[in-house]
């Protein structure tokens, strides 16, 4: 990983870039990086190399963290790959509209109605903890300029 | 109603069996329930015999033969002799006048077989030595298939007779299994072996070829034979724990060796004995399937032991007359690939079980034949390693090895001289193979394949069992293997050299030709080879000697001390005169710093980071024993040696820096190769170990351009950067002065880099990876800590970091990525230093805990409170390891007390429990890994005492966290509950019974009991079992008692027939036993809890 004084800081949110350098080798497993052009959370790495006395290769294994699709891609150990910024941030359910979108309120009371219920067990489990009076944290991903929520928690921090 | 019975069995085994579509899964269902309740069925034994006869469905005669054998076992004691021994005589008829199914037949033997062994209990062995003579009888004279059926008994009865400890289903206890076994062993072991012996004897003389029905009935003979000579004859004065060992070592593939006692002189002494076994085996070698049995029993006679040799010279005789008709075996056949597994562990057993100067006073062939057999396998294993679809021949190599590894140690065995020759062509063909032509036969290798990485599949460790030989092997005749090295290695590195020149210069295209890989692949394996000849390697931190040849062949030659050093620093280039050791030593740090200069040069893509890393272990293994030695373990010493690398030599330093400036050229320039930057890493950390004897490393600048390189940010990854911090502060630890806070600078630099991520306003995922980074690289100063002389110190630099945790847990809480460093970064803090720092330093440190429980518990618990059914371990570990963060503080807390004078460990502990337990819900303990910390954390949390100081409400929650535990599938999840529930028994018994925490307690036993009886508890988890159940009865003595008591009456409403053997078996269960939590009736009742298991599923379960 390069220094701090190489690397340049943007945060994603004023349309600069959304991913930065890091060389192959110093990825590492459950962290980010970008497999054929989406954000992915790395699951597996492993190293190859052609002939006994070849240069390595990483293997890499990640999960879309959006939609939860599985890409592989090889690189060579040197080269850089592509790392996007990713976020994530806590915002208090507030309601759900009939059509399904999730009203949210920010730390600093910003509301926000553009999410979607998250589809599977998730969504599921959401609606019935909403609709039997539970007081619900939405964790949201943010990252290439997708949003979503990937997971709920009890709000026991009320007071925060 | 037989035919009725028959009909429904027979079309419920027509559904189980039927292809999935043609039935439903309801029928399927109803089909199961079926045969689950036959297995059930009561005094099934008619109904069983006219189902045999009847019945011509498979699924229903293998049923039928099950619950035979179910039913016998359970109702054993129910059974009169009469009904007993006709129902042995109508299986035994049966399969004989039947042509059954080899499953059918299988399971049928088996039963007659636990007839026998059942019955020997009573009658001393009566009724088997009568079957066992009817048997003889069937083998010699009937016809052949009732011959064959007759060896088929036979093994069944030796087979149930030869395991105790795993002979649970039998419903005996193991003491009884044991006894019976002894006494079978004494009886009738020798009989049926001396028989057998006789018939193969009359088959082998009769001169015909071993075909068709008579090969099957040789096979038989020879396995019978096989099984008495691998019969585990245990001592009755071993444990029940050890005689288990010695019964795994049985069912394993290695056979245990033949122990036998004085009963067996007359047999196993006899001369022609041996003869005739060499010569079964000539007899039936050209058939695979007799030949494996026959070559077995030759192994095993090859080990013989015990009081049978113990007298005289009885031991030297058995040999002579072995080893005789081994050689004269030896030159008459041409031993095939299926024989070398055998022959090779003859060799290996011959040398292991009888004397070295037994074995040196062999024939001249018996050596020389191991030459020539190792030679030949090392020539194939290396074919067969390239084609990789089998072991044999690797497998006979080890054995061979083994062997050589035995012959070349034992000084009182084969002298040096003799050992020589045969020494230098095993070295030599060995390295032929691993050479390319001209000077060796090394065929080209996949070369184009796509090679896997994995730590086992390191090349220096996959071969380093057959190289720590060949090395040794080498030794023993070091001057020609010392020249050969050197002068292969002179001319390897002089092509390597122009190679690179030639490339460097643009002569060469910068593409890594055939040519090059091939040169590579050379000096590899001479390196590997000379690697193991200089010394041996070891594991990290260990130091081992320089090998004693070595020094003596130093010493012997005798050279010219200015003449050595000039050679290995290089500054003159003639070999006149110059020590052979110090002549190898100087040409690998030649190729060597080839390789860096090469890596300079920026040709790093061309050179082979295997190559690379092969260097580098090379000289890790060498430093480690050739730096600064300590001359006064050595009973002689090399002047030369001492001269160059001994301490304060002229030679050290300038070696040490050399190996310094090597690991920094190639973690720059080869971070991105895994193999060659760990490799590089372990020969800086070998150093760094080494400081303790003042090594000039720390002040070597080579060393401290490393820490400036490292403090000013580079490429490396993460697990590297980690452990070259653990090697900085391995050297700091042993650092002094100046010296030590230029060390201690890279500390510093982290410190102050770990400052400024955090006062960082921007959050993204760059300074996220780094500052996961940095804590990881804290870790690894956390490891590198040694001494508890500096612990202090080095303490309070990281408590500068430490007390950060709580607010970087704070902040980037919805990150695991960071979070989870932080944890892990305090639990080793916590396992690495707690212990024995100053109590000042403890308590920062717990504040620091106490502070990061709440952060954490403030922004996780609603996270844990509701789980998805689809959860995933992996979101959860950051609980994991805040449990391992606590487990730490418990142990070192322990420890501390043990010392005296402890600190507030107790209460940052219990705190923490106090957090965690309510997020401890069955939903997270059924995710295995999280429960296996959970519950360590509790027994944990019990051996220090740290449970009972509990309130009351807490208690009660771990009370409910080990009811969810105990019926936990896994093995050491319930045996922890068990555990734990032991220790706060012990606690609570001096509190009293109606003491709310014993209430709380004791509510477990009926769980426990019940899961015990119903056998739901994983069996290995039943000795903890019955400790747990005697520990809380301690508690409240009249416990068992109530629910015994609860059980039979249970029982009374819905299986009368039971009771009274219920009633017994509890009986058999206190019987003796005081309640008193003290050794000697705790153990009592182990004995009887044994029983009692044996007892009650007995007759309740059918298996």
């Amino acid at each position: 990983m390069g220094d701090i004084e190489d690397t340049h800081f943007e945060t994603g949110d004023s349309g600069a870039s959304a991913t930065f350098p890091m060389q192959c080798s110093a990825l590492r497993k459950n962290g980010f990086v970008m497999l054929k052009g989406r954000p992915c959370k790395i699951v597996e790495m492993s190293t190859s190399k052609t002939g006994k006395h070849g240069h390595a290769k990483v293997h890499l294994v990640g999960i879309d963290i959006f939609n939860g699709k599985k890409y592989e891609d090889i690189c060579p150990s040197t080269h850089n790959m592509d790392v996007p910024h990713v976020k994530r941030e806590d915002y208090q359910l507030t309601d759900i509209s009939d059509d399904g979108y999730l009203t949210l309120m920010a730390d600093n009371g910003d509301l926000r109605e553009d999410l979607k219920i998250p589809d599977g067990d998730l969504g599921t489990q959401l609606r019935s903890d909403f609709d039997s009076g539970k007081e619900l944290l939405c964790t949201v991903l943010k990252s290439c300029g997708e949003e979503c929520v990937i997971a709920v928690k009890a709000n026991t921090a009320l007071d925060k | 109603m037989e035919n009725s019975a028959i009909q429904t069995l027979e079309t419920a085994a027509q559904m189980l069996m039927a292809p999935p579509e043609m039935v439903s899964s309801e029928q399927r269902h109803q089909a199961e329930s079926v045969f689950l309740e036959f297995r059930s069925t009561k005094n099934p034994y008619q109904l069983c015999r006219e189902l045999l006869e009847k019945s011509t469905s498979d699924y229903v005669l293998f049923e039928a033969a099950g619950l035979l054998k179910s039913a016998l076992i359970r109702e054993w004691s129910l059974l009169s002799e009469n009904d007993i021994s006709s129902l042995r005589e109508y299986l035994l008829n049966f399969l004989l006048r039947r042509e059954t199914p080899p499953f059918l037949r299988e399971k049928l033997l088996q039963t007659i077989a636990i007839i026998i062994k059942r019955g020997s209990i009573d009658d001393g062995g009566r009724e088997r030595k009568a079957l066992i003579g009817e048997l003889e009888n069937m083998i010699l004279s009937t016809p052949i298939n009732q011959q064959k059926l007759a060896c088929s008994l036979l093994l069944a009865i030796m087979q149930e007779y030869a395991i105790t400890v795993k002979s649970a289903d039998v419903g005996l206890i193991w003491e009884v299994h044991f006894r019976l076994k002894k006494s079978f062993e004494s009886i009738d072991l020798k009989r049926i072996f001396r028989f057998t012996v006789g018939v193969l004897e009359q088959i082998v003389r009769s001169g015909h070829r071993p075909e068709g029905e008579q090969a099957l009935l040789t096979k038989q003979l020879l396995m019978i034979v096989e099984t008495v000579l691998c019969w585990s004859h245990v001592s009755p004065l071993l444990s029940k724990r050890l005689i288990g060992a010695f019964e795994a070592i049985y069912e394993s593939d290695t056979a245990p060796a033949l122990r036998l006692s004085l009963r067996w002189r007359d047999t196993i002494m006899q001369p022609e004995l041996i003869a005739l076994f060499f010569e079964i085996h000539m007899y039936v070698r050209s058939n695979p399937d007799l030949a494996s049995p026959s070559l077995t029993c030759l192994v095993q006679l090859a080990g013989l032991s015990g009081v049978v040799v113990s007298v005289g010279n009885l031991k030297q005789q058995y040999l002579e007359n072995y080893v005789n008709s081994f050689v004269n075996m030896m030159a008459y056949i041409q031993p095939v690939e299926r024989e070398m597994l055998g022959i090779s562990d003859i060799y290996r057993r011959l040398v292991q079980f009888f004397s070295p100067q037994m074995i040196a006073s062999s024939p001249p062939a018996f050596l020389q034949n191991l030459t020539t057999l190792t030679c030949t396998c090392i020539r194939a294993s290396v074919v067969e390693e390239v084609a990789n679809d089998d072991t044999v021949w690797r497998e006979s190599l080890n054995k061979f090895l083994h062997t050589w590894s035995s012959l070349v140690h034992d000084s009182d065995g084969y002298s040096d001289e003799t050992l020589m020759n045969p020494c230098i062509e095993v070295f030599n063909t060995y390295l032929q193979c691993r050479l390319a032509p001209p000077d060796g036969t090394r065929g080209t290798g996949p070369e184009e394949e796509d090679i896997k990485d994995d730590v086992e599949e390191d090349e220096r460790k996959l071969h380093s069992n057959v190289l720590l030989t060949i090395g040794a092997i080498a030794r023993k005749a070091p001057a020609h293997c010392c020249h050969v090295l050197f002068t292969l290695l002179q001319d390897r590195s002089k092509r390597l050299e122009s190679q690179l020149q030639l490339m460097h210069m643009g002569k060469l295209p910068v593409s890594s030709g055939e040519q090059l890989v091939s040169l590579f692949e050379d000096l590899h394996w001479i390196l590997m080879i000379t690697g193991h000849f200089l010394a041996v390697d070891c594991t990290e931190g260990e130091t081992v000697m320089i090998p004693s040849e070595i020094i003596t062949y130093s010493i012997r030659e005798n050279a010219n001390i200015e003449a050595s050093l000039r050679y290995l620093v290089g500054e003159s280039h003639s070999t006149e005169n110059v020590d052979p050791i110090l002549k190898l030593v100087g040409e690998i740090l030649r190729i060597s710093a080839w390789e860096c200069a090469a890596l300079e040069a920026g040709l790093g893509t061309v050179f082979s980071p295997e190559l690379s890393a092969t260097i580098s272990w090379l000289l890790k293994i060498w430093a480690n024993s050739y730096l600064m030695p300590q001359t006064s373990v050595y009973s002689e010493m090399s002047t030369i040696l001492e001269c160059a690398f001994g301490r304060s030599s002229r030679g050290v330093s300038w070696v040490v820096s050399r190996l310094a400036s090597r690991a920094g050229a190639c973690l720059r320039h080869l971070s991105a190769q895994p193999a060659a930057a760990t490799q590089a890493l372990q020969l800086l950390t070998t150093l760094a170990h080494a400081q303790h004897k003042q090594n000039p490393l720390a002040s070597c600048e080579e060393f401290l351009n490393l820490v400036a390189w490292e403090a000013a940010g580079n490429n490396l990854p993460g697990e590297l950067r980690r452990e070259l911090h653990r090697a900085f502060a391995i050297a700091a630890t042993y650092a002094e002065g100046d010296i030590r806070n230029r060390l201690l600078a890279s500390t510093v630099a982290l410190q102050e880099k770990l400052m400024n991520l955090i006062n960082m306003e921007s959050d993204t995922e760059p300074v996220r990876n780094m500052l996961a980074d940095t804590l990881d690289c804290f870790i690894g100063v956390t490891e590198g800590v040694l001494e508890v002389g500096t612990m202090d110190e080095q303490f309070m630099m990281l408590i500068g970091a430490l007390d950060k945790i709580p607010g970087i847990i704070f902040r980037y809480h919805n990150y695991p990525g960071v979070v989870l460093p932080a944890l892990n970064l305090l639990a080793k803090s916590a396992k690495r230093m707690l212990h024995s720092v100053q109590p000042q330093n403890v308590n920062k440190f717990l504040e620091v805990c106490n502070t990061t429980f709440e952060v954490y518990m403030r922004w996780n618990s609603g996270k844990i409170s509701s789980i998805p059914q689809d959860a995933e371990e992996e979101a959860y570990e950051d609980i994991c390891a805040l449990m391992e963060v606590i487990c730490c503080i418990a142990r070192s807390g322990a420890q501390r007390t043990t010392n005296g004078g402890t600190v507030g460990v107790g209460e940052t502990c219990a705190r923490g429990l106090r957090l965690l337990l309510p997020l401890i819900t069955p939903a997270l303990l059924a995710l295995p890994t999280l429960a296996h910390h959970a519950y360590r954390m509790l027994r944990d949390l019990d051996a220090a005492e740290q449970l009972t100081t509990l309130p009351i409400e807490d208690y009660n929650m771990v009370v409910t966290a080990l009811r969810v535990g105990l019926t936990a599938v896994s093995y050491d999840v319930s045996t922890l509950c068990c555990d734990t529930i032991v220790g706060l028994s012990n606690k609570a018994r001096t509190l009293g019974d109606d003491n709310p925490y014993a209430l709380s307690l004791l509510t477990l036993a009926e769980l426990l009991l019940m899961l015990i009886i119903k056998m739901e508890i994983p069996p290995d988890s039943i000795p903890a079992a019955g400790a747990a159940i005697y520990a809380l009865t301690c508690v409240k003595p009249a416990l068992l008692e109530g629910l015994a008591r609860q059980l039979i009456e249970a029982f009374a409403v819905n299986d009368p027939a039971s009771v009274p053997r219920l009633e017994e078996a509890f009986g058999i269960l206190t019987n003796g036993v005081l309640f008193d939590g003290l050794r000697p009736h705790k153990l009592r009742f182990q004995d009887n809890f044994d029983k009692f298991l044996a007892s009650v599923h007995g007759f309740l379960i059918v298996k």
